[in-house]
């Protein structure tokens, strides 16, 4: 990961300074303010936090599907302007599938969107489905499929865009302990194989932890970088061990206080 | 398999019931199922009733011309009221208040514009089908998920994609069912102008028969009319059902 002395120098995702503000029937809500943050190539960051405090509102802006009032995101050095496919998938809590695809046609939506044929599109999906344990619900409608497989199927829509950037907001949020630890070292293989950028959202510590190389701690409203956490600790993370024990509890730490300011705050 | 064969039983007693009922009635008045078949072909072979073919091509394209009025009326009202959030706060309480009202009440000025031919048909026609098909692709534009186009978005999708790729397929199954609905009700307005005043087709045939107390040669006109209907809605059942295989 270090040996590519392009990633030493160049960050691949650059915030400078981005702020956004809602207007809501109570006045104008700060979501984030001033956050500056690199993300390195083929890095794994985490922005960790509790509910509400501009984590969505940031991987929007690094999506180019939030405009940040203030401040810019640079995605390899250039300005982004909006949504760009070509560099940046995203994948939300909610898997989002299009209910009147099945499987395959929601796996090649992008694809299909960027003109590309249907007999490519189907060995693109095939490729992707089948990996991930999908053989044989190709052509199933997403409720016939399970939580945790059309979180799958959302997730390989977004990698068959095959873009070097990948955005995950709470991807796992909706799933059970159980199917959503799978997900998570499903995930570090994926991660493995492809060498994405990944820049992941989450409230759980222990998912943080388990999945990051960096974890970005963020204030509740309005939304900052608190402190930046290293994780040099190799896959698979043996989640009892004394130096994730020790992580945790500086992270815990951090964020305990946010969400106490959180849950006073919240309207 | 079995609910079909017990609904056809029951069809079949009813039937049998009302045969044994009208049997020593008087036929002018309670016709027996046993003489509709005979009417009918009286009907179809000129008697004192003026060819049955021509009515039935004429009711035919009157109905054609005001569902394709109506279809056509109702999405481009639709869309617009829907797609401009403004305009639609505005006008979609007015159309549902209109739609309130039996649109019978209608006709008689109908007629006053368009005279007693086709024309005052097709309008009726058109104004009964128009409702449903306009109201169904409001509520159809209202039931898109966000989410769905906050990640077509995402993916590159712009307003023509999302519309084609999102929106048009989220709401089919809404747009189907109001299309079907409004069909139904072109079928209607075109009959029931007829029947309410006109020279020539089903309507026409329906209310001649019936005005000359040949009540089987009525009764036949009905049941075909009938039959007619159920085909023409099986078949858009059938369409609906395939829009919405992914839901059910």
């Amino acid at each position: 990961m270090i040996g590519d002395p392009r990633s030493l120098v160049t960050a691949q995702i650059e915030l400078r300074d981005v702020g956004k503000r809602y207007e809501t029937v109570s006045g104008p809500v700060l979501a984030v303010e001033q956050v500056s943050l690199k993300v390195r190539r083929q890095e794994f960051l985490t922005l960790l936090g509790p509910s509400g405090c501009g984590k969505s509102t940031l991987l929007g802006m690094i999506g180019g599907l939030v405009a940040p009032d203030a401040g810019q995101v640079l995605i390899d050095g250039e300005p982004s302007t909006g949504p760009n496919p070509r560099k940046v998938a995203m994948v939300f809590q909610d898997p989002g599938l299009f209910p009147w695809r099945t499987a395959l046609d929601n796996v090649g939506f992008g694809l299909e969107l960027q003109g590309v044929g249907g007999a490519r599109r189907r060995e693109v999906a095939l490729g992707l489905l089948e990996p991930m344990g999908l053989r044989g619900f190709e052509r199933k409608y997403p409720r016939e499929l399970s939580g945790g497989m059309r979180q799958r199927v959302a997730i390989a829509r977004a990698l068959a865009l095959d873009t070097p950037i990948l955005l995950m907001d709470e991807p796992f949020g909706a799933l059970d302990e159980q199917t959503r630890l799978l997900m998570g070292e499903w995930l570090v293989g994926i991660r493995r194989r492809t060498q994405k950028t990944i820049v992941f959202v989450t409230h759980s510590l222990q998912e943080a932890i388990a999945l990051s190389d960096r974890i970005a701690v963020m204030t509740s409203r309005p939304g900052r970088i608190k402190d930046l956490f290293e994780v040099p600790l190799p896959y698979p993370r043996d989640l009892n061990s004394p130096e994730v024990t020790d992580l945790r509890a500086k992270l815990w730490d951090q964020i305990r206080e946010e969400s106490l300011r959180a849950m006073e705050g919240a309207p | 398999m079995k609910v079909l064969a017990l609904r056809a039983a029951v069809l079949l007693g009813l039937l049998g019931v009302w045969e044994v009922v009208a049997a020593p009635l008087n036929p002018i008045l309670y016709v027996a199922p046993s003489a509709i078949p005979g009417a009918l072909l009286r009907v179809f072979r000129v008697g004192e009733l003026p060819p049955l073919p021509e009515h039935v091509w004429l009711t035919l394209r009157e109905i054609a011309a005001a569902y394709a009025l109506a279809v056509s009326a109702g999405l481009w009202l639709g869309f617009v009221l829907g797609l401009q959030k403004t305009l639609g706060r505005i006008y979609e309480p007015i159309l549902a208040a209109l739609y309130a009202i039996p649109s019978v009440v209608w006709y008689p000025s109908l007629m006053l514009f368009f005279g007693l031919g086709p024309a005052s048909k097709i309008a009726f026609g058109l104004l009964l089908g128009f409702f449903p098909v306009a109201l169904s692709v409001l509520a159809g534009i209202r039931q898109v998920d966000r989410h769905l186009i906050t990640v077509a978005v995402s993916m590159g999708a712009g307003p023509g994609a999302i519309f084609l790729k999102v929106a048009l397929p989220a709401m089919s199954a809404t747009l189907v069912g109001g299309l079907r609905a409004g069909l139904a009700l072109s079928v209607v307005g075109v009959l029931v102008g007829e029947i309410l005043g006109s020279r020539a087709g089903i309507g026409y045939l329906i209310n001649y028969a019936y005005g000359l107390f040949m009540t089987a040669e009525y009764a036949g006109l009905v049941v075909l009319v009938g039959a007619a209907v159920l085909a023409l809605d099986g078949a858009a059942g059938l369409l609906e059902a395939r829009v919405r295989r992914w839901a059910s």
